[in-house]
């Protein structure tokens, strides 16, 4: 695995001190690791076991049958597929926006240029939380609630992402876009030929966080989708109950399955995510 | 804020012949410069302006008036709203609760994200393993955390946390998300289970880049593990620290998905937080006008907090600067 | 209902899945997803959900489509799948799309905010007694009388007072199912050894507080235990109100006035309510801090000799084969008046409510209602007065050895934030569980409630009322 790199080829030496570390980091790990193990061992029971008591891990046989029903009732497999349409172009959207938005701000002069970047800065300091009512009844007047514009659109121009990528663009000198300009390539050009793959790093953290966040939404989803065909993954698994009952064996699949994609994602990405997330997140949020 | 974002440092010289040598001349690369700005901030502008900037001006004309979820039916009652809310007994419960849980939360997630980031960042090995273990639940969905908690984390008797307490020999029957003592406590558990992993890797990436050659000269000062703990790490992490605790009380100000799904701010609103009554009052009560005065107030909130903080951390950054 | 264990226990005996009207095989949701990812190819589109449209259209096989969405769990949502898919097979050209969301007030507030956003579902389930908040005429459509009587529906065929709740302006804004009252479970086998049991097995009749009490005496020298379970605290906890409205009914008392506009509570009788309530819990007659889910665990693990609920957990205690039966929750302070609601079906607001659409609501709530006597199966006393001599429906039982409680039942008074789990019955719910785990005096919990009660009816109705 990539992280293995991590140690920069430094040999840990295996000192008194650093054993006491371990004795006490990995009880940490475990405790950390137990809630979802549960989680995935309580999948994996028959529904009659699922809440027995006292505690046991495995079931007197370990069956899919939980996850058979989930996948035959239907919705995760529209709620997956919604969540994953729905973020996709919002990071999409999101990326190519606030990209072109922080090229224009780093880059050209206009008049009015300062002040409407402040105005989008003051935007980093309102949490969309305190906008839920009037951009409801927004969506109402637009005809656009229970639709995927209305989930992506209001989730679209992230102005922390903005700053993030000015901070970046003024750091890249100027002279490569020059040389481009003089060889008489248009400014269009220059920003999708030069700039943006240039920019591939802080994109993809960009993208990344976009990503996460928005798949991970609760409240916007949650409020401007009605129609439980148009929910994502995790206020459809909120809201609706059809076909779990109180069946904890298939409610505990469902959430395994929905907590997966973005597990396999970690794991595959994993040196990115860590990079993306630490370092647009300390503006972002 | 405080970070500096750079990606790899771009080419800082090129191979090109220098400017003005080209077809396009002084003028034109000039000129190229500073057009077309409005263009490239156009798409943006105009998501930002219909879904950010319109709907908090028009929330406060909405704050002004006595309309409906239906968008009808309302007339202009000037401030009524606002005055009304500030002496609205359950705003004032809310927005204690919502206080009270960032309280709860942020010194547990401050010191856990930097506990467990020390632990990683020393322990050289299978690092892979802490960032699964203490990061992946940040992945989580709210509503995977809320309802794993939920279902089989919380439920008195044969709830996990009840069964663990049994195994260790004490009576079960915890009414974990039912009991008011309780309640509050447990949506804090489940949050710093869930949200550490941000401020883990926060930490650690800071704790990477602090420079090296301080600690050698430290260690051939003959400065021990605890002594450059204390004398050199914490103090370099100051302002990382600063950075997380403003980013960690404006996330828990906001809270509300894993207290929905969990209690939905039950038993008696004992842990219902403001983002939740504005939703009550909006949506289940359909005072959408009363609902975004309310959420006012709120945001006033969050404002005094984030400058109050942004003075301290700058105050702290030029200390320690 | 919402919450696990807020209807039944664990271990439960599964329900079966709602299966919709032909069952989504894998083949068919991944034929969906195709389908799905093909309109999703063209982002340039017009990005609306493949299910957006409002107003209701003919599926892809020329099949009328009939979006439902219900608030059943447990027992009864077994009960109504099982109904819908006998409606579904009875009617092939009609495509159902049957939704059970989270019980309680995420459900109206979805029901609401659908109604709104001008894209609901074709028919929907609604409790009576939340009607007037849900504003007639803006967020709900009325029925069409004339299609009601086609399929046979009208007022003679309904309880007067019931039907009359879903009337307002003259319009009929909804058609009871059935109705829910609190009624009172009993283990027989701890009764018959407290000797509380005639001889056909049957709970000797219990008239007063005084006997109620000593009953409860008697059954707790059985088993040693409290001998009453009763969810007495929990996030939005409904049953402290319940046993309260139940026990004020009884003495005579309406919370508010008989338009839902002003306090009506009077203070000694309300008293005499909340003093039998503390009494009970400071003899140890009551199980004290109780969840929903932990009565019903108590009394279905056969410990515990009564339970005081709603009639729809007969279905969990029926399946896990305790012996037990029910009946009416005596008269304890007077007559033998009981809390209630009714469930009922109603047709959320969508912009352009006309058609197929319209009609099969109709058609699918008039054939719910003739076959209420399934639906009584699970506990609930069906509105449709037919039903009731239905024989079918006197064979049920325990089911049927309360339905003279129809005549008794005590609604909610018409206001906007009354009904089943409406703004009022989770804060008044949480004063009175005060009460009931002994953290509330009853003067101070009477106290609370008016004032809790005076805000409320400060507060304007936010619709403005009906139309």
């Amino acid at each position: 695995m990539s992280a293995v790199a991590d140690d920069e080829g430094r040999r840990a030496r295996w000192t008194p001190g650093r054993a006491a570390l371990l004795a006490l980091s990995l009880p940490l790990a475990v405790v950390w690791v137990l809630p979802l193990a549960w989680a995935v061992a309580i999948s994996f029971k028959p529904e009659g076991e699922a809440t027995g008591t006292p505690l046991r891990w495995i079931g007197s046989t370990v069956t899919l049958q939980a996850y058979r029903q989930v996948w035959e009732a239907g919705d995760l497999v529209r709620w997956m597929f919604n969540t994953a349409y729905i973020s996709v172009v919002t990071t999409l959207l999101t990326v190519v926006f606030c990209a072109m938005a922080a090229y224009g701000f780093a880059r050209t002069d206009f008049r009015g240029r300062k002040a409407l970047y402040g105005v989008v800065l003051a935007g980093i300091m309102v949490p969309p939380q305190v906008l839920m009512a009037p951009l409801f009844a927004e969506m109402v007047q637009l005809g656009l609630v229970d639709t995927y514009w209305g989930v992506i659109l209001p989730q679209v121009a992230v102005p922390a992402m903005v700053f993030i990528l000015v901070r970046f663009f003024d750091g890249v000198p100027r002279e490569l876009e020059e040389a481009a300009f003089v060889d008489g390539a248009g400014r269009w050009r220059v920003f999708w030929t030069i700039v943006m793959p240039l920019s591939r790093p802080v994109l993809a953290a960009v993208a990344i966080f976009t990503f996460i966040s928005t798949w991970n939404n609760f409240l916007w989803p949650f409020l401007v989708t009605t129609d439980p065909n148009g929910m994502t993954l995790p206020v459809g698994l909120v809201n609706v109950q059809t076909s779990y009952g109180l069946r904890y064996a298939q409610m505990m699949a469902s959430v395994v399955i929905a907590g997966l994609p973005l597990l396999v994602v970690f794991v595959l990405f994993q040196r990115q995510i860590v990079r993306g997330v630490a370092r647009t997140g300390l503006a972002g949020q | 804020m405080t970070t500096s974002v750079t990606g790899p440092a771009g080419p800082t010289s090129t191979d090109r012949p220098a400017p003005g040598a080209g077809p396009a001349g002084r003028a034109g690369i000039r000129r190229r410069w500073t057009e077309h700005g409005l263009l490239f901030i156009a798409p943006f502008l105009l998501t930002y302006a219909l879904f950010l900037l319109w709907p908090l001006a028009s929330g406060v004309g909405m704050s002004l008036r006595s309309d409906n979820i239906t968008g009808s039916g309302g007339v202009y009652v000037g401030l009524d709203n606002y005055a009304e809310a500030l002496g609205d007994p359950d705003v004032w419960s809310s927005m204690g609760n919502t206080v009270w849980f960032t309280v709860l939360s942020t010194v547990p997630l401050v010191l856990c994200g930097l506990v467990f980031a020390l632990l990683a960042h020393h322990l050289r090995f299978v690092r892979w393993l802490w960032r699964l273990a203490w990061f992946t639940p940040f992945l989580m969905p709210s509503g995977v955390v809320g309802l794993l908690f939920l279902w089989v984390i919380f439920p008195s008797d044969f709830g996990f946390a009840d069964q663990l307490l049994a195994s260790f020999g004490l009576r079960p029957g915890i009414g974990w998300l039912t009991d008011e003592r309780y309640a509050m406590l447990s949506v804090v558990a489940a949050t710093v289970w869930w949200t550490v992993g941000f401020n883990f890797l926060l930490y650690l990436a800071a704790l990477q880049s602090l420079p090296r050659y301080v600690y050698e000269a430290a260690e051939l000062d003959g400065a021990g593990a605890a002594r450059r703990l204390w004398h050199i790490t914490l103090p370099m992490l100051r302002r990382t620290t600063g950075v997380v605790l403003i980013l960690q009380v404006l996330a828990s100000l906001k809270i509300f998905d894993q207290v929905y799904i969990m209690t939905g701010g039950g038993p008696d609103d004992s842990t219902r937080p403001i983002l939740q009554y504005v939703y009550q009052a909006g949506f289940t009560g359909y005072r959408i006008g009363y609902a975004s005065a309310v959420s006012y107030l709120f945001f006033a909130l969050i404002v005094v907090v984030s400058l109050v903080q942004l003075r301290l951390s700058r105050r702290g950054g030029e200390e320690s600067s | 209902m919402g919450r696990p264990g807020r209807s039944a226990p664990a271990g439960q005996p599964a329900p079966a899945p709602t299966a919709p009207p032909a069952p989504l095989t894998r083949r068919r949701a991944l034929a969906g997803l195709g389908g799905a990812l093909a309109t999703a190819g063209g982002i340039g589109g017009t990005g609306a959900m493949a299910t957006g449209c409002a107003a209701p259209r003919a599926g892809a096989a020329g099949r009328t489509r009939l979006r439902y969405w219900h608030l059943f769990g447990g027992g009864d949502g077994v009960t109504m799948s099982r109904m819908v898919d006998a409606f579904a097979a009875a009617h092939p050209d009609i495509a159902l799309e049957a939704t059970q969301l989270q019980w309680g007030s995420p459900y109206y507030t979805k029901l609401g905010m659908a109604g709104a956003g001008g894209r609901a579902p074709e028919v929907a389930v609604s409790h009576l007694a939340r009607l007037a908040g849900f504003a007639p005429g803006r967020l709900l459509d009325p029925f069409d009388p004339g299609l009601l009587a086609a399929y046979g529906i009208g007022a003679d065929r309904f309880p007067p007072e019931i039907w009359r709740r879903g009337r307002f302006d003259g319009r009929q804004y909804a058609v009871p199912l059935d109705t829910h009252p609190m009624v009172l479970y009993y283990n027989t086998d701890i009764c018959g050894r407290a000797g509380l049991l005639d001889d056909g097995g049957k709970l000797r009749p219990i008239a007063g507080a005084a006997r109620f009490t000593a009953a409860l005496r008697a059954a707790k020298k059985a088993t040693g235990l409290p001998a009453l379970t009763t969810e007495t605290l929990g996030p939005d906890a409904a049953t402290p109100w319940r046993l309260f409205a139940t026990l004020y009914a009884q003495t005579g008392g309406a919370v508010l006035s008989a338009d839902g506009k002003r306090l009506a509570l009077d203070d000694a009788k309300a008293l005499r309510a909340l003093e039998y309530m503390a009494a009970l819990t400071d003899e140890g007659l009551i199980a004290r801090r109780t969840d929903y889910a932990g009565a019903i665990g108590v009394f279905n693990g056969g410990k515990t000799a009564f339970h005081l609920n709603g009639e729809w957990e007969v279905t969990t205690f029926t399946l896990s084969g305790l012996p037990f039966s029910m009946t009416r929750v005596p008269a304890l302070l007077g007559s033998g008046a009981v809390q209630a609601d009714c469930h009922s079906f109603v047709l959320p607001h969508q912009q352009r409510r006309s058609g197929a659409g319209n009609e099969a609501a109709h058609a699918f709530v008039a054939w719910m209602v003739k076959h209420s006597v399934d639906w009584a199966e699970g506990g609930h006393v069906p509105a449709y007065l037919p039903t009731l001599d239905d024989p079918a429906y006197l064979r049920l039982t325990p089911q049927s050895a309360y339905r003279s409680v129809i005549d008794d039942v005590a609604l909610d008074q018409p206001a906007w934030f009354a009904g089943s789990a409406s703004v009022m019955w989770i804060e008044l719910g949480a004063v009175f569980s005060g009460v009931l785990t002994g953290s509330r005096t009853p003067r101070d919990a009477l106290r609370e409630a008016k004032a809790r009660l005076r805000q409320l009816l400060d507060t304007p109705d936010p619709l403005g009322g009906s139309v």
